[in-house]
């Protein structure tokens, strides 16, 4: 494998020619107007990012919040009425509005560009899940900050949060955030398989498929039905506090249990709906910064394949308190026991990888080494509490609280960051200060195990979860002490992450087109990809296109350079089947995420709103999908001339 | 395809030769309506799973003392829904022969009969002979009857729109390709719903 010498260009340089034309067809209008239209999977994907990242930040105040409540007994910065806003919306906001966002934006925006393609293969509906989001995720921060935040928790149990024991309109906004973000989530999600399977560079045949592109792939197979699931559920939960259904209520045959069932089976895949894609960032780093490929592609592969089905048969390991029967608990335990082995044939491949490897050790490294070590201490106390009588034992305390934010931050953040590292220079064309980035990384390993090991103490030393105090004299002071200081380190941390990304975006260094010498295709354009990404379909020639790449690989010629055109291929095999048009950009999707934000935040108040919100949703629905004359749209063949 | 060879030294692959309208699953929104049937799918084997389990918590079924459901009227629809893939089989038929025409009469005739099918589930709504809030038996099956009318409703509005753009003049060859996705579309509805049927008119008898 070629160590430094910097590989061949993915694309032929197309004519000037070509290249004006295409940079006139693909580009955005200016100003507002573009911004409200643009159907630019890279625009759209980096929005997705941003935002999430705005509400990671306010996640990270609300938690800032609750740590300086904790930090000593008795306190009363905050009441418990506002605390059970505070840590339901953390969480809540944490999965919904953060992590699963942010993971399927990455796809967003790295798929097409990873697979050899113009766009996603859905443009306008991409849009309107970016804006669904948005509108969903406003909701929720409004509602807290109007004291109307929901304070059930993020799993909002029943019958807590039911009719009777949670009046008001706080579980409704919880139940309504759920629908648009599981809708935005669930676009997504075919936007990746589409693109994934049938937009793929010529020559790139699933074996060769890298393996990012495949652990999008798997998080996408998965995320249709759990967000389906918990979209229903939630619509459920609704009707039952809002036009009087009996899903959940014990007195008219309903079952609190189904409620835990229906959410533990789309929350335990969410686990891995966070995990996949970034066992995916790590797959896509490591070649650049091992200058190997990854050991065992087939392996990992296959890995997240099992991994994404055993995901769906491991939920009852969060009910083990709710007195199932114990045969049902035998059987989780021993399927929450198994599904470590296709993650630990992952991670010894890695470890292989690292093992055999030139390694540069870029901030980027250092936060997939910083994974190893936080994700796997998550992981061992995960194997611990699929235990029915250890999990009984720390059942509702911090020990569970320690646990998932070492599987999420460690399985999810740390490879978040190393992806972001690598990649920043691929979405701004500068790098992102390494001196910077090592202290960003330095104060996020200290500061994440210094707040969340101490609370695996705590929770061995008995203290429950979500209480907003707790008395002196428990011996629980230090280790809340120890927590809270580790906040404010991450807080620090993320500070300088965020100031290296402001600082580095305007004045980082220049990063030229493929600053890491990588072996995948997103490096085989400019950095910044223009509009189109790539000015002619690359050829693909092996696992690692750049680095595989003969000199007389074959050059791609004919896609149309003065309409938008995308090359659409084989799904198995990734032969050219046939030229598909690319949707212009258009005002649509955002009048459309309007009204079903109009339609949602009303269903809270009528079931009526299911009428006008579907009469103010179909007339832009229409207006999206209504042709132009064919005049209009030029290019396109008749019946006739074009062969079936 | 074969690349071939243009200059002496480098394959080119010409692609300007393929096809810019394609059938089935060749095209992209063949894809993504499946993707949709997948999403909604399981939303409705949600809403069954929903009934099936809250069956378990019932000594009887339906508790007294609700009846059963009627089914008289439950089977015409359910009877138009599967002959509503008539016309829109034959709509699919003529859309590959690019028969304007033809796809013009089958989709006016589909979309109809579909609009027929969505005012007799009004009248399947009665003969569930329970309201959504009298116990959990009645929220299950209103849940699954409502998940799916949601959809038909949705399907006769998309239906209206597709015919309406076949009687413009901006149809282009790809609305014909539509009318194929259209029509796998109404499979998956009518046979999701003949599996509804047996679970809400005739589980109530047998379970």
């Amino acid at each position: 494998m070629p160590a430094s010498i910097p590989p061949l260009p993915a694309a032929e340089p197309a004519d000037v020619r070509e290249v004006r034309e295409l940079a006139r067809t693909w580009a955005d209008a200016s100003g507002l107007r573009g911004w409200l239209t643009t159907v630019d999977h890279k625009r759209i994907a980096k929005r997705y990012v941003m935002t999430a990242f705005a509400f990671f930040a306010l996640g990270g105040i609300d938690a800032l919040i609750m740590r300086t409540q904790l930090l000593r007994p008795e306190n009363q910065l905050v009441g418990p009425d506002r605390y059970n806003q505070l840590f339901t919306v953390h969480g809540t906001n944490m999965m919904f509005l953060f992590a699963v966002p942010v993971m399927l934006a990455m796809g967003l925006y790295m798929v097409p560009l990873l697979v050899g393609a113009r766009n996603v293969a859905f443009p306008r509906l991409n849009a309107l899940g970016y804006w669904v989001y948005l509108f969903g995720g406003i909701l929720l921060w409004v509602a807290l900050l109007s004291d109307t935040g929901p304070d059930t928790g993020w799993f909002s149990y029943v019958p807590l949060s039911g009719p009777e024991f949670s009046p008001g309109k706080r579980v409704d906004v919880w139940a309504q955030m759920i629908t648009f973000t599981e809708i935005s989530g669930l676009i997504s999600a075919v936007e990746i398989i589409v693109t994934a399977l049938k937009c793929r560079a010529p020559g790139m045949t699933l074996g060769r498929m890298p393996i990012f592109v495949w652990a999008m792939l798997v998080t996408a197979f998965m995320v249709i039905p759990s967000l389906s699931m918990i979209a229903t559920a939630s619509q459920m939960l609704a009707m039952d506090r809002l036009v009087g259904t009996h899903f959940f209520n014990v007195a008219e045959g309903g079952d609190p249990l189904l409620w835990q069932h229906f959410f533990w089976w789309f929350g335990h895949p969410e686990v891995y709906i966070i995990f996949i894609p970034a066992t995916g960032f790590i797959s896509a780093l490591l070649p650049a910064f091992t200058r190997r490929p990854v050991f065992g592609h087939n392996a990992v592969v296959l890995s997240s394949i099992a991994t994404a089905f055993l995901g769906f048969g491991v939920w009852v390991h969060h009910m083990f308190a709710t007195g199932i029967l114990q045969l049902a608990s035998s059987f989780f335990t021993a399927t929450s026991i198994m599904i470590t082995i296709p993650t630990a044939v992952q991670i010894f491949c890695w470890i292989v990888t690292i093992w055999t490897g030139r390694l540069q050790f870029t901030t980027s490294f250092l936060f997939i080494l910083g994974f190893f070590v936080t994700f796997i201490i998550g992981g061992l106390t995960g194997v611990m509490l699929a235990s029915v009588p250890f999990d009984q034992q720390v059942h509702d305390s911090y020990f569970v609280v320690a646990h998932l934010h070492y599987v999420l931050l460690g399985g999810g953040a740390f490879p978040l960051f190393a992806a972001i590292y690598y990649w920043f220079p691929k979405w701004t064309g500068r790098m992102l200060s390494e001196r910077m980035g090592k202290l960003h990384f330095a104060l996020w390993l200290v500061g994440v195990n210094l707040t969340f090991f101490p609370m695996h103490l705590l929770g061995l030393d008995g203290m429950p979860r979500r209480v907003y105090t707790y008395p002196d004299g428990m011996g629980w002071t230090g280790n809340n002490q120890l927590a809270t200081a580790g906040a404010y380190v991450i807080a620090l941390s993320v500070l300088a992450f965020v100031g290296n990304v402001l600082w580095s975006a305007r004045r980082g260094v220049r990063a030229g087109d493929d600053p890491w010498v990588s072996d995948s295709l997103e490096w085989g354009t400019s950095s910044p990809p223009p509009p189109y990404n790539f000015a002619r379909p690359p050829v693909v020639q092996g696992r690692a296109p750049l680095w595989d790449r003969t000199p007389d690989a074959p050059v791609v010629v004919g896609l149309a350079t003065d309409r938008r055109e995308i090359l659409v291929t084989t799904a198995m095999d990734a032969e050219p089947d046939h030229r598909h048009p690319d949707p212009e950009p258009t005002i649509w999707p955002f009048v459309a995420a309007i009204a079903v934000s109009v339609f949602f935040i009303a269903l809270m108040f009528t079931p009526w709103a299911v009428v006008f919100g579907s009469a103010l949703l179909f007339p832009p629905l229409v207006a999206w999908g209504w042709p132009r004359r064919p005049n209009q749209a030029p290019g396109v063949t008749t019946p006739a001339e074009g062969g079936a | 395809m074969p690349p071939d060879r243009r200059s002496p030294d480098r394959l080119t692959i010409d692609v300007s030769v393929l096809p810019d309208t394609v059938f089935g699953h060749r095209g992209l929104v063949w894809w993504g309506t499946v993707g949709f049937m997948a999403i909604e799918g399981t939303t409705l084997a949600i809403a069954a799973a929903a009934y099936l389990y809250l069956r378990t918590n019932a000594a009887e079924w339906p508790p007294r003392p609700t009846a059963n459901p009627d089914l008289l009227i439950p089977t015409i629809t359910l009877a138009v829904l599967l002959l509503k893939l008539i016309p829109y089989g034959l709509a699919e038929r003529a859309a590959k022969r690019f028969d304007l025409a033809g796809v013009r009469r089958w989709l006016v005739i589909g979309s109809a009969v579909g609009l027929l099918a969505l005012v007799l589930r009004w009248f399947d709504l009665q003969a569930l002979n329970v309201r959504w809030d009298t116990n959990a038996y009645g929220s299950g099956v209103w849940l699954a009857l409502v998940a799916h009318t949601s959809l038909m409703a949705t399907d006769v509005l998309e239906s209206a729109v597709l015919t309406a753009i076949f009687f413009t003049d901006r149809v282009q060859p790809r609305h014909f390709s539509d009318v194929e996705d259209t029509a796998i579309y109404e499979r998956f509805l009518s046979v999701a719903w003949l599996l509804l049927y047996l679970l809400v008119f005739l589980g109530p008898r047998v379970l």
